[in-house]
């Protein structure tokens, strides 16, 4: 290694470490993640085990036996030096404590009842009734609704309440006391079994396609041949107001759409001059919310294909024109034979550039529609977005939504993977002429 | 100090562009690299000053190996084609650089700077940015930035290419009145044969990797060792006639003809293919004599002519002479040759 | 080239076409100072109302001035980062003859196309794990990191086009490469420095889901996130507030793109987001 290498190494660390950080490892954790349960439930850290009655009463439809399940539930009292001492520490009177511990040491009882009455019984009982209630509670044990840290403590808070549980059952019984994240492919199965999905699916491909035809080629070519053609300062003019909207940030931006389409905003205002009654543009139908969808991220997507496209089409040799001109060949021919050929590479290149981005993107909609009405315009990545960091029912679902963003960090690789080979990588990769 | 290639081998990938080069430039001498483009010169240089790694063989400057030694370290000033002066540095800072970057006191870089940019005559022009100064004064200053070091080995690489006719000649002996001065030792790449046969003391003539021949201009000019070298070397070029040897004489393909050899090729035997090399100069108009052909182009160059005369039998020769009136184009005209000054060689173009 | 020749009728489809962007922007400015009557579009008086968000907070909502001075910490701290993390990287990978250059090279171009957003949940519980979720440092650096591979591939095209000639005489004169770098080819991207500054300052400042997922908490808060808390909590959405506070923060943006609209031209012609 020379020192101008070291140098090299040296100057692409940084780099290297955060896209290894805070790129790589994400793409592999989403990878990871997909094949989990996590949630809000669960958390991301380690669970712990905790025995509740609804776990119970699922363990009992999948073929538990019920009188288990019942005791399991059920609350005992147990009479051992461990709930007498608790007992003490809470300030039941000594005497109490000391007659019980010498009659009924070891003695469990089934229900308050029943021991109650044995407390009562005692020479040195409780004065009151609600003393004796009281002083009850600290023999109470239950296995329900206690978290226990670890697999142990849960199966020795089980060996202690006196239960009888068959092995398979403790074993059921310990799984799905689980609080914790595990390992599963059920967000595969769920993502390719529901209906959701596919709706969803179709939702993404008609927000790709129609956006990306209509504008972010279809009319960044319009702008782009249209502007060659116009005097200098009109052409400006058009390019500069189609490039606001890629500068404008995303949340001002779809406001000014909001007021555009809202009930109180300039659509509802104009068209009630006549007599066209005031709602809201945006959402009040599918086909509408459709409708701003496609505007909304199609202005500022025709941006870079305008450019792109203008900068190609000032590269064609004057005397192209001249000469067709000569032939007295009309605008529409020149634009066809001369122009649309010469785009050939730009107009692939900004198509499947294009592609990836809005497969990808989901700030505007999230911002315009939310992916309402209902969720007539939820794309997938939307859908990942809410299933995993925000949704009104609170409970997020990591796992299935690093899922559902796997499939796009897939299509995502492949993609540019594919690109990179279409658009010649090693043209790009010049050997370094100074060699040490 | 000596410079001395030996068994340099480079390789781009799988291509070897060259392969086994020896060359050894004495003290104090300008050797020319000369060769077409992309016959390897450029390479070389860049072996000789570090910046491309040597596949194979060493490279010495004196007695020290400095193969493995980085640019840095071997004091070897460049002159690129392009100059690459530093666009944001005015000719003082580009000129005071290399010693700046040796922590030099700031008084010692300004005597110093003063001193070769007035050898150069450029002192008053040390404020201006390079991109304010013509194209002879850009190179100037390059060299200014290559001696400052005082450097053992100086490298040109095609240092004139980018000048136009006038300036070309006046930098031509500029960079070699330097040299003199400076005693250093110094490679210079070019394609322009007068330039090598105007600067160097020697030539070493390339083609595809290797070196043909290693010599003072005249020499070459006057022994070449292969038909590539005598091609290369003379402006206008060179003339091949082929044909084969019969009863010690050559016979010109496609015409009775024959042509006496010079001294020392009497030897060869019958019907050997061989190929004759007739510079313009040794070519001059008879009366009469076996060999005639039609003038098939003139072209003056102010006091002399040169003209193309295509023999029987359609193989064309050049001759060049002192201006005159009486030749015109389609003439008949008989040639009469140098015979001690032709050039023979094999079917190959191997010099016999 | 005859190219006035039936102009009017292009201008003209053109206008119609960009009619709604020329009226929400138009709007966007007027709507702020004016005083409408419902039903009606046009102002019939100034006002100030729409600004007091400078001068007083918002309900339950944080300082205008702390979430700004959030905002350009956002924005330059991402800005800095990448700019030196590009313009080193960018160097090394134009420059240096190092083994496995083109793998960098096309991992670099693989992620610069690649979807960003799809990783936010991983980051999102990444940076839960390591605790920096609810930071402008987390934010921050998940936001340099996400810019970076553009970032790289610009600096790299800039320093592609510094002739090599350059490099070489500054190390046949001596000076080690981090020197020639440092003052030999360094000045010579400055127009790519400058440009690449500008475009990571802008898409900092305007970022949204990033911090909105990252760092939504009121003492972090940028500018995006207080609009867009602001929009989605008002059922009635008074527009008029929204676009004051709007256009305070576009101020910025504006006057960037002023400076340096051709620059910004490139970089956004090159391919990014979008
Ligand atoms: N970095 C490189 N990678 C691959 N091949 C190279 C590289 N540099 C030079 N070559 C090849 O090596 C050969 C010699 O190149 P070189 O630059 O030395 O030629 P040259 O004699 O200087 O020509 P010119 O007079 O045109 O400058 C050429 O065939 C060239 O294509
Ligand atoms: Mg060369």
């Amino acid at each position: 290694m020379t020192p101008g290498k070291w140098l090299g190494v040296l100057f692409l660390m940084p780099a290297t470490l955060f896209v290894v950080v805070f790129f790589l490892s994400p793409v592999l954790l989403t990878a990871v993640f997909a094949f989990t349960s996590m949630s809000t439930a669960t958390g991301v850290g380690e669970g712990g085990y905790l025995i509740t009655p609804s776990t119970l009463h699922r363990l009992a439809e999948r073929g538990m036996d019920r009188s288990t399940a019942e005791s399991l539930g059920a609350t005992t009292y147990l009479v051992n030096p461990e709930t007498l001492s608790r007992a003490r520490a809470a300030g039941v009177a000594a005497a109490t404590l000391d007659e019980l511990g010498q009659r009924h040491a070891g003695k469990s009882f089934d229900g308050r009842r029943g021991f109650e009455r044995a407390l009562k019984s005692l020479n040195n009982r409780p004065r009151s009734v609600r003393a004796l209630k009281q002083a009850a509670r600290h023999f109470e044990t239950s296995v329900l609704n206690r978290t226990f840290g670890q697999r142990e403590d849960l199966l020795a808070a089980l060996a202690a309440s006196g239960v009888r549980l068959s092995d398979e059952d403790r074993e059921r019984l310990v799984d799905a006391s689980y609080t914790g994240w595990t390992w599963t492919t059920d967000n595969l199965r769920r993502m390719f079994g529901t209906a959701d999905t596919a709706q969803v699916l179709a939702n993404t491909l008609i927000y790709v396609f129609v956006t990306l035809i209509l504008f972010n080629t279809g009319f960044a070519l319009v702008l782009a041949i249209t502007t060659f053609y116009l005097p200098t300062t009109e052409a400006a003019v058009f390019r500069g107001i189609w490039f606001l909207p890629r500068i404008t940030p995303p949340v001002l931006y779809v406001l000014l759409w909001k007021w555009f389409a809202w009930d109180t905003g300039f659509l509802s205002t104009v068209l009630g001059w006549f007599g066209v009654a005031s709602r809201n543009w945006m959402l009040d139908t599918a086909f509408n919310a459709w409708v701003f969808v496609v505007l909304i991220n199609g202005f500022v997507g025709a941006s870079m294909g305008m450019i792109i496209f203008s900068s190609a089409i000032r590269a064609i040799p004057e005397p192209l024109f001249w000469a067709s001109e000569v032939d007295g060949a009309s605008r529409w021919q020149q634009v066809r034979r001369i122009i649309l050929p010469q785009l050939r590479w730009p107009i692939l290149f900004v198509t499947s550039y294009q592609t990836l981005s809005l497969l990808t993107s989901f700030e505007y909609i999230l911002l315009a529609t939310d992916g309402g009405p209902g969720s007539t315009t939820e794309v997938w990545s939307l859908a990942a977005y809410h299933t995993a960091l925000n949704n009104y029912a609170g409970n997020l679902q990591y796992g299935y939504g690093a899922a559902l963003a796997l499939v796009l960090v897939i299509i995502g690789v492949v993609l540019s993977l594919l690109y990179l080979r279409i658009f010649n990588f090693d043209a790009l990769v010049a050997r370094p002429r100074i060699e040490t | 100090m000596r410079i001395l290639i030996e068994n340099f081998t480079k390789r781009f990938g799988a291509d070897t562009v060259i392969d086994a080069m020896n060359l050894e430039v004495a003290d104090g001498e300008m050797l020319a690299l000369l060769g077409p483009s992309g016959c390897g010169k450029s390479t070389t240089l860049f072996a000789v000053c570090g910046l491309h790694v040597v596949d194979d063989g060493r490279i010495l400057f004196g007695d020290e190996d400095v193969t493995g030694w980085s640019p840095q370290r071997r004091n070897v000033g460049v002159v690129f084609q392009s100059y690459a002066l530093y666009p944001h540095m005015n000719v003082f800072d580009n000129v005071a650089f290399p010693l700046q970057v040796k922590r030099e006191p700031g008084p010692a870089i300004r005597r110093r700077v003063s001193e070769i940019t007035a050898m150069l005559e450029i002192e008053h022009l040390l404020e201006r940015l390079p991109a304010h100064l013509s194209g002879g004064q850009q190179q100037r200053v390059a060299l200014a930035r290559a001696l400052i070091r005082r450097p053992g080995v100086l490298l040109l690489d095609e240092p004139l290419a980018n000048l136009d006719a006038r300036l070309r000649l006046d930098m031509r002996s500029e960079i070699r009145r330097l040299q003199r001065e400076t005693g250093i030792t110094a490679i210079l790449v070019t394609h322009d044969q007068v330039e090598a046969m105007s600067m160097c003391d020697r030539i070493a003539i390339m083609d595809r990797g290797h070196v043909h021949q290693i010599a003072s201009p005249a020499d070459m000019y006057r022994n070449p060792v292969s038909t590539f070298v005598a091609g290369f070397l003379g402006n206008p070029p060179i003339a091949f006639l082929s044909g084969r040897v019969r009863g010690g004489r050559f016979w010109l393909d496609g015409s009775t003809a024959g042509i006496d050899l010079p001294g020392g090729c009497e030897a060869l035997e019958d019907g050997r293919e061989i190929r004759l090399g007739v510079r313009p100069e040794h070519v001059r108009p008879a009366d009469s004599g076996p060999l005639s052909g039609k003038v098939s182009f003139v072209e003056t160059h102010g006091r002399e002519n040169l003209y193309d005369v295509t023999l029987n039998g359609g193989q064309v020769l050049r001759s060049i002479q002192p201006v005159r009136g009486d030749i015109a184009p389609g003439q008949t005209v008989h040639c009469r040759l140098d015979t001690d000054k032709l050039l023979v060689f094999d079917r190959e173009g191997t010099r016999l | 080239m005859p190219r006035a020749r039936g102009s009017g009728i292009i201008v003209a489809l053109l206008a119609a076409a960009s009619a709604p962007l020329v009226l929400m922007y138009v709007f966007l400015v007027i709507e702020t100072v004016g005083e409408a009557p419902p039903g009606q579009l046009l102002p019939d008086g100034f006002t100030l109302e729409n600004w007091r968000f400078l001068w007083e907070d918002l309900p339950g909502k944080a300082n205008i001035w702390a979430v700004t001075l959030n905002t350009f910490i956002f924005a330059s701290a991402t800005t800095v980062i990448v700019l030196a993390v590009s313009s080193t990287a960018g160097y090394a990978l134009s420059r240096i003859n190092l083994p496995f250059r083109a793998y960098f090279l096309a991992g670099v171009l693989v992620l610069h196309a690649f979807p960003t957003v799809t990783l936010i949940i991983a980051i999102f519980l990444v940076l839960q794990m390591i605790g920096l979720y609810n930071t402008l440092t987390g934010v921050i650096l998940v936001k340099a990191s996400l810019e970076l591979p553009l970032g790289i591939w610009i600096m790299k095209g800039f320093y592609d086009t510094v002739p090599w000639e350059i490099e070489m005489a500054g190390v046949q004169d001596g000076a080690s490469r981090f020197t020639v770098w440092r003052r030999l080819i360094l000045p010579q991207v400055t127009p790519g420095i400058l440009a690449l500054g500008v475009f990571s300052f802008l898409a900092g400042w305007s970022e949204f889901i990033l911090p909105q997922v990252l760092a939504p908490d009121n003492k972090v808060q940028v500018l995006s996130v207080y609009l867009a808390g602001l929009i989605a909590d008002d059922y009635d959405l008074n527009f008029a507030l929204f676009k004051s506070i709007g256009l305070f923060y576009v101020i910025p943006v504006v006057i960037l793109y002023l400076f340096f609209q051709d620059k910004l031209m490139n970089i956004y012609g090159g391919g990014t987001k979008g």
